[in-house]
């Protein structure tokens, strides 16, 4: 019994070793997760970002106890989501993304179904309360809105009390105010040292609530760390319309940038230090007499760096070389 | 205002698996009943079409056992096929295309439990139906069932057959359009047994060896006393349940062939 519930609570909320998932077999078998090694620590939301395709669903299947492994091991709560389940699923609340509810029943009467269903239910008014559905208690799901269907999925999924949660593009068809709620929510289940993993290709969304950010490509991950540690790889970036003076650019070391290039008509610089670069530059101009048209500086983003990710294709991917623990990338290169 | 506070998985209250799925279910079953209640067509089909056939029994002399019996035979095969197997069949067809069955299956509800709701409340529907046929067709001069309890029991244990067999056809139906082609060959396996008084007894006798052929032994014998090759009735109440053995374990056959091939190839999402 010791054992058990050390483990149970010592353990992170969730643990991927190895994790691959295929669909199908032989020659038409396609591997959708390519091994993925994953602590979610206890109390933290955690985003996984990733372009359409990226194996994110696929994984977070796995994770829900919906889909068996391929190959790995896949931990939740420090239990066995599929051979656990009945265990797994009383501490755990599930957003899908997409799901149903029949159409004919009310509201009130989903969220009752939903609770009667549940361990540890909460009242059915909470669950109404939470996401504002009471104004809409007596309507028939049929006729809910998108959005309005996704606030009482959403109501299910929390309805539990749930350690921890799984959402999978939780704010897709939400309203701006909506969405607020939903991020709201999120934060006061981390605030209640709930753990939160979130798929999404919502960058904002990783950015507004996640500590940490996954970013997953071609069914692997491919970059993990906060947004500011994910950001800081990333060179910080100049552009200005190529001058048509005669006096040649700096050289990049004379800027302190990692380098310089143009191409149509428009000069891009990359730097890690930026005000560094910047002052040099803006000082070269000044003392030349050159004027840089449409002059732009900015810091690395997230988006840049989703950008530059999903820009290659995933096999190839130059920056993806391999990391240690990383064995996905260790002979399965086409 | 918050809705969470820190979790105290300890508070929770020890869990009772039995009296767990007992809750479970009936939160599911009372939604389900809703359902078909709300669908007047499914409605009408599961109550109404059932019982016409009592009619036929006023097409014979009031009281003669062979127009009585084959309008009673009738009625239950009806509320078999309509309210116990299409309907079944049916309902996890469309909430499987609508994703419910999916998100349903991301909770604790076992998915034994949410198919067992799906086909309860035709199952309930079929029970009520047997119930009131006894009073309704004694009204309209059919003699009374001489072992009600076996007739009964036969409605019970046939309704359990056809879900299991609504749940086999269900993991290989497309979609709700193609049920209408895919229930063909569980409705052919009922219908034939009823089909089988017309047939040489060599054929006879293997067609009692399906779901619909031992029904209508079962039902013949329970309330009219008829044998299987009986034109008047001969058996009283007490033999009626000895020959009832063979019939009931051809139920129980099917039910646990049906139940097997359903387990291993039940789908639970729309094929994308």
């Amino acid at each position: 019994m010791t054992t058990t519930s050390r483990t149970t609570d010592d353990s992170p909320a969730v643990r991927l070793r190895g994790l691959r998932r295929t669909y199908g077999t032989g020659e038409s078998a396609f591997e959708a997760v390519r091994g993925v090694d994953l602590d979610v620590a206890r109390g933290s939301v955690v985003a996984l970002l990733g372009t359409n395709g990226a194996g994110k669903t696929s994984l977070l299947e796995v994770v829900e106890g919906l889909a068996p492994a391929s190959a790995g091991s896949v931990e939740v709560l420090g239990l066995d989501p599929v051979a656990d389940r009945a265990k797994v699923r009383r501490r755990t609340g599930v957003l899908l993304q997409r799901s149903g509810f029949a159409a004919d029943l009310t509201v009130r009467e989903t969220l009752e179904l939903w609770a009667a269903t549940l361990s540890n239910p909460r009242p059915v008014s909470d669950g109404l309360a939470m996401l504002d559905l009471a104004g809409r208690a007596d309507t028939r799901v049929g006729a809910l809105s998108g959005g309005e269907q996704r606030r009482l999925d959403l109501s299910c999924t929390l309805l539990g009390d749930p350690e921890l949660v799984l959402l999978d593009e939780p704010s897709t068809g939400l309203d701006p105010e909506s969405r607020q709620r939903l991020w709201d929510l999120v934060r006061e289940l981390r605030d209640a040292g709930r753990t939160v993993v979130l798929c999404t290709h919502h960058l904002e969304e990783a950015e507004a609530l996640a500590d940490r950010i996954a970013i997953m490509h071609g069914g692997r991950i491919v970059r993990d760390g906060t947004a500011a540690q994910i950001t800081a790889e990333r060179p910080s970036r100049v552009q200005f319309a190529t001058p048509v003076s005669a006096e040649p650019l700096p050289a990049p070391e004379a800027l302190g940038a990692r380098h310089v290039h143009a191409e149509h008509g428009t000069t891009t610089v990359e730097t890690d230090d930026l005000q560094v670069t910047l002052g040099a530059l803006l000082g070269w101009a000044t003392r030349h007499g050159v004027r840089l048209e449409r002059l732009d500086a900015r810091t690395a983003s997230l988006e840049s760096v989703f950008l530059d990710i999903a820009r290659h294709p995933a096999d190839d991917d130059p920056r993806t070389g391999p990391r240690p623990g990383d064995r996905a990338l260790e002979g399965t290169a086409r | 205002m918050s809705f969470f506070a820190p979790a105290t998985p300890s508070t929770a209250p020890e869990p009772s698996p039995a009296r767990d799925s007992l809750r479970r279910l009936s939160g599911l079953v009372r939604a389900n009943a809703r359902l078909v209640v709300r669908n007047r067509l499914t409605l009408s089909y599961a109550v109404v079409l059932p019982v016409l056939p009592l009619l036929l029994v006023l097409a014979g002399e009031r009281g003669e056992v062979g127009p009585g019996a084959a309008a009673v035979i009738t009625v239950v095969m009806l509320a078999l096929l309509f309210p116990v197997f299409y309907n079944t069949l049916s309902m996890i067809v469309t909430r499987r295309d609508e994703l419910v069955l999916k998100r349903m299956r991301t909770g604790e509800v076992r998915d034994a439990e949410l198919l067992v709701s799906l086909a309860a409340p035709g199952a309930i529907i079929a029970m009520l139906i047997a119930v009131v046929t006894v009073p309704a067709a004694m009204a309209l001069g059919v003699p009374a069932p001489r072992a009600p309890v076996l007739f009964l029991l036969t409605v019970l244990l046939a309704s359990v057959t056809l879900a299991t067999l609504a749940f086999w056809t269900a993991a290989w139906t497309r979609n709700a359009e193609a049920a209408q082609l895919t229930s063909m060959p569980v409705m052919g396996l009922l219908v034939l047994g009823q089909l089988a008084v017309g047939f040489p007894d060599e054929v006879k006798r293997w067609i009692a060896f399906t779901p619909g052929g031992a029904v209508t032994d079962l039902v013949r014998g329970s309330w009219f006393g008829l044998g299987p090759d009986d034109d008047v009735p001969t058996m009283g109440g007490l033999d009626a349940w000895a020959g009832a053995a063979v019939p009931l374990l051809v139920l129980l056959a099917w039910t646990v062939l049906g139940g097997w091939l359903a387990a291993r190839s039940m789908r639970w999402e729309p094929r994308s």
